[in-house]
């Protein structure tokens, strides 16, 4: 089961898509895992970080991937539950800190959904939805939207539900007409 | 005529391409009559007409007056409308969506917003359907009653 999850800005996305990964996990039983795409990069993301992670309590597994991905995946099983919050803070590390290129970052997303299908596991995706402003000034923020849009598209196509959270409230999209994988 | 409107990156054109294959694709430019461009397409066929932020772009630099640029863009729907209906030819429009970001920082992207917003409202206002796009999936918007 796979679950794409957006929004804006403090839309109320994260707490929704917890909610929904809480839930598989009290019917599905496993392990409920936090797949982290955050990097400690100063003292004060790293105390936003533990914070966090004290907040989320001791039921929760934390898994870092700030830009592996499919290594940090192949650490979970069939039956476990995986909240990846957030898509768009990955897709930025890929692009800029991990010198990725467009195509493998699409291809690596594409085997995550793979395997999370294949193995049977719920993963609840977290994003934000930054496309509907004044579109880029600059060639390189239309590279990153671009690609994040893509990222996007994808996983809407695949995903069994699409929700879209407004002010706290998740608004259903149909899901595509594509088979799932 | 029909309208998709969706953010950047959207999944409108690969949306619109899959459900109308068979259409002809114009790209807007400033400039341009839009009877002479109608006249070249095949009637019958259905047609797509894109680069309206573009468009909008380069005719708000040479006219300041948004009521002038606003009766612009009328004339083109009003003639897109008669092509339709007189040529058997379904028109569809694809319009961005580009409103809920922070203000712009300078007043001549402000205005952009602004006018693209009116566009899209006064494309709406023509079109019997109006399809919004959000990472590749869709939706029909529709009316409904107000409840006074």
């Amino acid at each position: 089961m796979i679950t794409f999850v957006s929004g804006g800005a403090r839309s109320g996305k994260s707490r929704h898509a917890e909610a929904l990964a809480l839930s598989s996990h009290a019917e599905r039983g496993g392990r409920l895992i936090y797949l982290a795409t955050a990097q400690a990069c100063d003292v004060e993301m790293a105390e936003r970080i533990a914070r966090h992670r004290h907040e989320r309590g001791d039921d929760w597994h934390t898994l870092e991937a700030p830009l592996a991905l499919d290594t940090a995946m192949a650490k979970v099983v069939g039956g476990d539950t995986v909240l990846l919050d957030c898509l768009t803070l990955w897709s930025s590390q890929w692009l800029y800190a991990g010198g990725g290129n467009e195509a493998e970052g699409e291809t690596m997303l594409m085997r995550v959904l793979e395997s999370v299908r294949a193995r049977r596991i719920t993963l609840v995706v977290v994003s934000n939805d930054l496309n509907e402003g004044l579109p880029p000034q600059d060639s390189e923020t239309w590279r990153y939207l671009a690609f994040l849009q893509r990222l996007h598209c994808l996983l809407a196509r695949k995903a069994d539900s699409v929700v879209e959270v407004v002010a706290g409230f998740p608004l259903e999209w149909a899901s595509s007409e594509e088979t799932p994988i | 005529m029909q309208l998709f409107i969706g953010g950047a990156c959207s999944g409108r054109r690969a949306l619109v391409a899959g459900r109308f294959p068979t259409a002809n694709w114009h790209r807007l430019t400033a400039g341009e009559e839009v009877d002479g461009w109608l006249r070249s397409h095949r009637p019958g066929l259905p047609l797509v007409v894109t680069g309206w932020l573009d468009w909008l772009q380069a005719v708000l630099v040479e006219q300041s007056d948004d009521k002038a640029l606003r009766g612009m863009w009328r004339s083109i729907l009003d003639a897109l409308t008669d092509a339709e209906r007189m040529a058997d030819t379904p028109v569809v429009l694809i319009l961005d969506e580009m409103g809920r970001g922070v203000v712009p920082m300078t007043s001549e992207l402000r205005r952009l917003r602004d006018l693209n917003g009116w566009l899209v409202q006064d494309a709406a206002a023509a079109c019997e359907a109006i399809w919004y796009v959000r990472h590749g999936l869709v939706q029909r918007l529709e009316a409904r009653e107000s409840r006074g």
